[in-house]
C-alpha cells in the first residue's frame, strides 16, 4: 500500500475577493493591443480589497475547509501556508491563522515559498505527515495577492484568491489520495529578488521549458507510478497562469477539454498563484460525484510540478454544502476601474508614517 | 509607534475570535471579555466565543479618518447585534458600499487587516463584518 492511500481531503474551502478588474482596463491604461487579453483567455481578474492580504484570504479559505471537515481545530497538528506574497517578510502568517482559528499552540506552523507551487509542496508534506501518524490532521493553505509590475504583460493575470485543504485519515475523507509525484529542476523562468516589489520573467521561457515540460513530466511520472492512463480520470486540473495553457497542456497529454473546463477558474479571476490549480480542484470537489477520479497538477516557477491522483468518496455529499462554494464567490463581484485597483494593491506611492 | 504591541497581543483573541465572558450568575455576555461582570459585578464568569453572524442595528460613515486610516476611507462604523448571544458590538463593515447598507442586514465576521504601524511596524488584524455570502449558512457558530 502506498502512503498516499492512508490519507485524503477531509475538508476543503476557498476564497475569492469581491473586486474584479476587467482586463480591458489594463489595455486602456498601458496602450496594449485590444487583442492581447483575448489571447490569454481571461476576462477579469480578482483584486483583494485594501483591508485584505494573503493572510486574511487564507484565513477565510481555511475557515471554510474547517467547516467542511467538522473537526476540532485543536486536532490539527500542522498549518502550512504556501504564498509568494506574505504580508511580512519575516513573521509567519501561519501562526496568525492558526491563532485565529483556535489551532494554537500544539501545532507545527510555517510559511512555504516556491512561486506558485509552495502550497502543493505543502500538500505532499501533509500526506507524509498524516500517513506516518506524526499528525492526525494537517491544514494546507495556498493564498496570494500576486504582484506584477504595472504595465508588464504579467499584470493582466496576476490576481488574488486563496484555497485550503485539511488532510487527514482516508476513512474520514471526501476524496482519498491514490498516488502523488513531483518533478523539479532549476529553471530560470520567473523570479523576484529580495526587496524588489515585482517579479521578472524570462520572456519566451515560461511556456515550453517551464510550464509544459514540468507538468507533462509530473503527470507522466504519476501515471507510471500509479499504473493509470489519462482515460482513467474524470477531471483534470492544471496550473492556470492564463486560460489557454491548461487546455494546451491537456491536448499534449491527450485529455479532452471537457474534463478540464469544470476546474478552469482563471478566465473569471486571473492567476491566483498558490491558489491557481488548487482553487480549480476546490471547484471540482464542489461538484464531483463519489467514485470520480481527479488529476491535479499544480506548477511553480523555478521550477516544479506535482501530480496527484485523487478519488472522490461518498462523504463528499455530506460535506459539500457546509461552506460557500467557489461558484458562490465567483457570483459575488463588484467591477472596479484601474484607479481603484491601483489603490487597493498599493501601487500608489504614499509617504506612510 | 502608533499603537501598543503589548495591547494588540493581549487583545488578539477578542480581535481574532470574538472571545467574551458569560456571567454564571446573571447569564449575560460581556464583550470585550471581563472577569468581573459589567452588569451585576459577579466574579464568577466563564470564557466563551461569540464568533457569530449578526444584523446591522445602526451605522455611520466617517470620511475624515484618524491618522493611519486614510487608505481605508470611508470607514463604516456599525453596531452589529450578534444572532446567537445577542451581544451588540461596535465594529466596522467591509466589502460594502455605504449606499447599500440596510438596517437589519445580515452580516458575518471576517478577518481583515485593520491598520498598520507605518511601512515597517506591526500589521493589526481583527474581525470586521461583511454582508453574508449567498449560498453560505453564515460564518460562526452560536454559543
Amino acid at each position: 500500500m502506498k502512503p498516499e492511500e492512508n490519507t485524503g481531503i477531509v475538508g476543503w474551502g476557498s476564497y475569492i475577493p469581491r473586486y474584479r478588474l476587467p482586463l480591458d482596463e489594463i489595455t486602456r491604461i498601458w496602450g496594449f493591443s485590444p487583442e492581447t487579453p483575448k489571447g490569454l483567455r481571461v476576462v477579469e481578474k480578482a483584486v483583494a480589497g485594501r483591508d485584505e492580504d494573503a493572510l486574511t484570504m487564507g484565513w477565510e479559505a481555511a475557515y471554510n475547509a474547517l467547516k467542511r471537515a467538522g473537526i476540532n481545530p485543536k486536532e490539527i497538528g500542522a498549518v502550512w501556508f504556501g504564498t509568494e506574497s506574505k504580508p511580512y517578510a519575516v513573521k509567519p502568517s501561519a501562526t496568525v491563522i492558526a491563532e485565529a482559528l483556535g489551532i494554537t499552540p500544539d501545532t507545527m506552523a510555517t510559511d512555504l515559498e516556491f512561486a506558485c507551487r509552495a502550497a502543493s509542496e505543502a500538500l505532499r508534506i501533509a500526506i507524509g505527515a498524516v500517513a506516518s501518524g506524526l499528525v492526525k490532521y494537517a491544514l494546507v493553505i495556498g493564498s496570494d495577492t500576486a504582484q506584477a509590475e504595472p504595465g508588464d504583460i504579467l499584470e493582466y493575470t496576476a490576481s488574488s484568491a486563496a484555497t485550503a485543504f485539511i488532510v487527514g485519515p482516508s476513512n474520514e475523507a471526501a476524496a482519498v489520495f491514490e498516488a502523488s509525484y513531483t518533478y523539479v529542476t532549476d529553471t530560470p523562468d520567473f523570479w523576484r529578488r529580495a526587496y524588489m516589489p515585482y517579479p521578472l520573467h524570462g520572456e519566451g521561457f515560461t511556456g515550453e521549458p517551464a510550464y509544459f515540460h514540468h507538468i507533462v513530466n509530473a503527470v507522466k511520472g504519476l501515471l507510471e507510478k500509479a499504473g493509470l492512463k489519462v482515460e482513467d480520470f474524470d477531471y483534470a486540473i492544471f496550473h492556470q497562469p492564463n486560460g489557454s495553457f491548461p487546455l494546451k497542456v491537456a491536448r499534449k497529454l491527450g485529455i479532452p477539454k471537457e474534463k478540464v473546463l469544470p476546474g478552469l477558474v482563471t478566465p473569471y479571476i486571473g492567476n491566483s498563484y498558490n491558489a491557481s490549480a488548487l482553487i480549480g480542484f476546490s471547484k471540482v470537489l464542489d461538484q464531483a460525484k463519489p467514485g470520480d477520479r481527479i488529476l491535479v497538477a499544480p506548477f511553480g516557477s523555478g521550477a516544479g510540478s506535482d501530480a496527484y491522483s485523487i478519488v472522490v468518496t461518498d462523504k463528499i455529499l455530506e460535506k459539500r454544502d457546509k461552506a460557500p462554494k467557489v461558484e458562490d464567490y465567483l457570483a459575488r463581484k463588484k467591477i472596479i476601474d484601474y484607479a481603484l485597483y491601483a489603490k487597493y494593491r498599493g501601487l500608489i506611492k504614499r509617504i506612510r508614517r | 509607534m502608533r499603537f501598543s504591541i503589548a495591547r494588540y497581543w493581549r487583545e488578539r483573541h477578542s480581535l481574532y475570535r470574538l472571545n467574551a465572558t458569560r456571567c454564571l450568575k446573571c447569564k449575560r455576555v460581556n464583550y470585550p471579555p471581563s472577569r468581573i461582570c459589567r452588569y451585576c459585578g459577579s466574579r464568577e464568569t466563564e470564557e466563551i466565543e461569540v464568533f457569530e453572524p449578526g444584523k446591522v442595528v445602526t451605522w455611520t460613515v466617517i470620511h475624515s479618518s484618524p491618522e493611519g486610516y486614510e487608505e481605508y476611507r470611508p470607514l463604516i462604523i456599525a453596531i452589529v447585534e450578534l444572532l446567537g448571544s445577542g451581544v451588540k458590538l461596535l465594529t466596522r463593515l467591509t466589502d460594502i458600499d455605504p449606499e447599500d447598507i440596510r438596517e437589519g442586514m445580515l452580516v458575518e465576521p471576517v478577518l481583515r487587516r485593520t491598520s498598520e504601524d507605518g511601512e515597517a511596524g506591526i500589521i493589526r488584524y481583527a474581525l470586521l463584518f461583511r454582508p453574508m455570502i449567498k449560498g453560505a449558512q453564515g460564518h460562526g457558530h452560536t454559543t
